[in-house]
């Protein structure tokens, strides 16, 4: 009689034990979970934004104002692709805008920052009024042809150079040491380097790590800190770009509203 | 307290035979557990060890993984080549620094053959930025020259100036063989633990030449080019495998990636993988598969521990008297709790220690030969942090099962173990 009891109790253990496992790992779903998704369709944006993502600096512009994606995301890896992240709280519609505030003595800086402000990425549509245009006009593919090469150029900013920032990205791995991560790509937006366009040289980050970086894999979202130096290439190649040496690889939390 | 180990010890050693057993099943659950962990870890140093600096590997149309696997790690075989005017046109491309044409698909005794140029020497590197190194002779210069790896020295025992024979295609032995066109050794590379230690390196004129007799497919009686005659022949190879290509600047991998995959400037559909994001993706799939071998082997050292806690449980009646007499002698039931939690301890202790020397031994006697085998470099090591943990784990979990039998002996009246059963 009394090993029934044992037996039962055992039993009931496991199943205690069993329930609690899930509990918790429906819990934690629950809060990896987009709660309210709201992805910005292609489909809303205005007909004379058909480029959007393909340079940041636009897509940003066209987004804002719409509902955020990959805010809500933010904390659980769940991107989709064209994601940015959200930098500050403070200002919610526009998830693009650093707060700009110190952390350890590296200036949170936008992405935007990094492209030169004099530099317009509409240039090539100049004197092309797209409302005038027929539909299947041969120029407005030649513009758009032509702005293509114009972004894959597009230039960095000089005063960048030796400035400590710190900003949020995404990964791409380049070289491993071991487990650990050394050497990586750092780019705004998730899916970067698979599903669209890549972005221009001046919108990517080569990162070299002073330490070895564990439990990083591609398309993670981290926060870099590091001085910024701008590479010159030879002029052949035209376009320069920009590397750091990063002191501080963090995993991304997104910043707590309040 | 003390009193109280020498007691657990002594009664113990009375039941060493069971106890014994029990310690063996924790030892051998243990060695699982620890062994699929390490085998995990170098698997994958290894294979990011294998390839450094490359940006983009560039080869015909397939899966990404695919193609890191045959052109890196000497994986499977190749769906496709590319053609070698592609490879030119890659070479000539302003942001490429350097491109290391590499053409698979021979092997000589199971070794992978790979036929390539001097770039290869120069450019290639491994584990973090190593140049390759010679450590005998130099690279090959001549159309029938080789340069062997580490390993295919070693386990053939070749040295400078031996003369080797190829054989088409890939596998083991009965595959026709090249006799006609034997190649001279004439460099050893040094060590690297990479799968460059498993490959014959040949030149790509070298590997036109041994199959300029082979165009109708397979070597046709009555057609025979002599090794001599070969020069006069055009030894440009029309097609390869893939191409390594390295940039002036990183930044640009993406742009370059691109072209390439719209085709901007090539003949023929190409694909071009970043190794680390590649490297990534094949641990996302594999990821799905370590994990099942984690679970199985977590359940395997939860059965040990069930013995465990059945055998002391079992015990129990055995020692009915002895815990009785104890208690009769001024022992406390919490003294009777510990003593039974302090040798389930000490066997799950033992175990888990004769387990990680099992592993040691086991990885000292066959890591030679796993290392020939699937190419993974075992070193008998202390365990890692990540091992220890796990090891915590598995003795805390020890200790919470063996609290089950002593809880029971707890409750035990003292009438119960004198009181003889009918």
């Amino acid at each position: 009689m009394k090993n029934l009891y044992w037996i039962g109790g055992i039993v009931a253990a496991g199943l205690l034990v069993g329930t609690g496992v899930r509990l918790m790992a429906h819990h934690a779903e629950a809060q990896a979970a987009p709660a309210p998704t709201t992805p910005a369709p292609q489909a809303s944006l205005p007909p004379g934004a058909p480029l959007a993502g393909a340079v940041p600096g636009v897509s940003a512009r066209a987004d804002a104002g719409s509902t955020v994606p990959g805010v809500a995301a933010a904390s659980s890896g769940q991107y989709q692709v064209g994601d940015h992240l959200q930098q500050s709280a403070a200002v919610t519609d526009k998830p693009y805008q650093a707060s700009g505030k110190m952390v350890n003595g590296y200036q949170e800086i936008a992405w935007e920052s990094l492209i030169p402000k004099d530099w317009d990425p509409m240039a090539p549509f100049k004197g092309l009024k797209l409302d005038q245009l027929t539909d299947d006009d041969p120029r407005a593919d030649a513009a758009l042809w032509k702005a293509k090469k114009y972004w894959k150029d597009a230039p960095v900013d000089a005063s960048m150079e030796g400035k400590p920032v710190r900003l949020p990205g995404f990964v791409v791995s380049l070289d491993r040491e071991g487990e650990a991560l050394k050497e990586f790509l750092l780019v705004p937006y998730f899916g970067a380097c698979i599903h669209v366009p890549p972005p221009p040289a001046n919108q990517i980050i080569h990162v070299r790590s002073t330490k070895a970086i564990k439990n990083v894999r591609t398309m993670d979202a981290v926060w870099i800190s590091g001085v910024i130096k701008v590479e010159r290439s030879d002029s052949s190649m035209g376009a320069s770009s920009y590397s750091m040496k990063a002191v501080s690889v963090e995993p991304y939390q997104a910043p707590d509203n309040g | 307290m003390k009193l109280l180990l020498r007691l657990a010890a002594k009664s113990a050693w009375n039941r060493r035979f069971t106890l014994g057993l029990m310690l063996l099943a924790i030892a051998l659950s243990t060695t699982m557990l620890l062994g699929i962990e390490r085998v995990r870890h170098e698997v994958r140093a290894g294979f990011s060890q294998s390839v450094s600096g490359t940006d983009l590997v560039v080869g015909a149309r397939t899966s990404p993984i695919q193609l890191m696997l045959y052109a890196i790690f000497r994986i499977g075989g190749a769906t496709n080549n590319m053609g070698w005017d592609s490879a030119q046109a890659l070479a000539r491309n302003p942001a490429v620094a350097w491109t290391i044409p590499i053409s698979l698909g021979d092997s000589h005794r199971g070794f992978p053959v790979l036929a390539t140029n001097g770039d290869y020497f120069t450019h290639f590197r491994y584990g973090g930025g190593q140049a390759l190194r010679l450590a005998q002779g130099q690279p090959f210069a001549g159309v029938f020259d080789a340069v062997l790896g580490a390993d295919v020295a070693d386990k053939l025992h070749y040295k400078l100036g031996d003369v080797i024979i190829l054989a088409h295609g890939m596998g083991g032995m009965g595959l026709t063989q090249h006799a006609d066109k034997p190649f001279k050794v004439v460099g050893i590379l040094a060590r690297t633990g990479t799968p460059v230690d498993r490959t014959v390196h040949i030149g790509l004129d070298g590997m036109q030449a041994i199959h300029l007799d082979w165009e109708g497919g397979a070597p046709l009686p009555g057609v025979h080019i002599p090794a001599e005659f070969v020069k006069k022949f055009n030894l440009t190879p029309t097609s390869i495998t893939a191409v390594l290509v390295g940039l002036k600047s990183r930044a640009r991998v993406f742009a370059l990636q691109r072209d390439i995959a719209d085709g901007d400037g090539f003949k023929e559909p190409l694909m071009a993988v970043l190794p680390g994001v590649a490297l990534d993706q094949l641990w996302d799939v594999v990821g799905i598969g370590e994990n099942a071998l984690l679970v199985v082997s977590g359940m395997v050292v939860v059965v040990g521990l069930a013995g465990l806690v059945a055998a002391i449980l079992a015990s129990l009646g055995e020692r009915r008297r002895e815990l009785a007499i104890l208690r009769s002698v001024g022992a406390r039931p919490l003294d009777v709790l510990l003593l039974l939690s302090i040798e389930g301890l000490g066997v799950m202790l033992a175990g888990v220690v004769t387990g990680l020397l099992l592993l040691s031994a086991l990885v000292w006697a066959l890591g030679p030969l796993l290392a020939q085998q699937f190419g993974i470099a075992l070193q008998p090591a202390w365990p890692a942090a990540g091992e220890l943990q796990l090891l915590l784990w598995t003795v805390l979990a020890g200790l919470f099962a063996s609290l089950l039998p002593g809880l029971r002996a707890y409750r035990l009246s003292l009438s119960d173990g004198l009181t003889p059963k009918i």
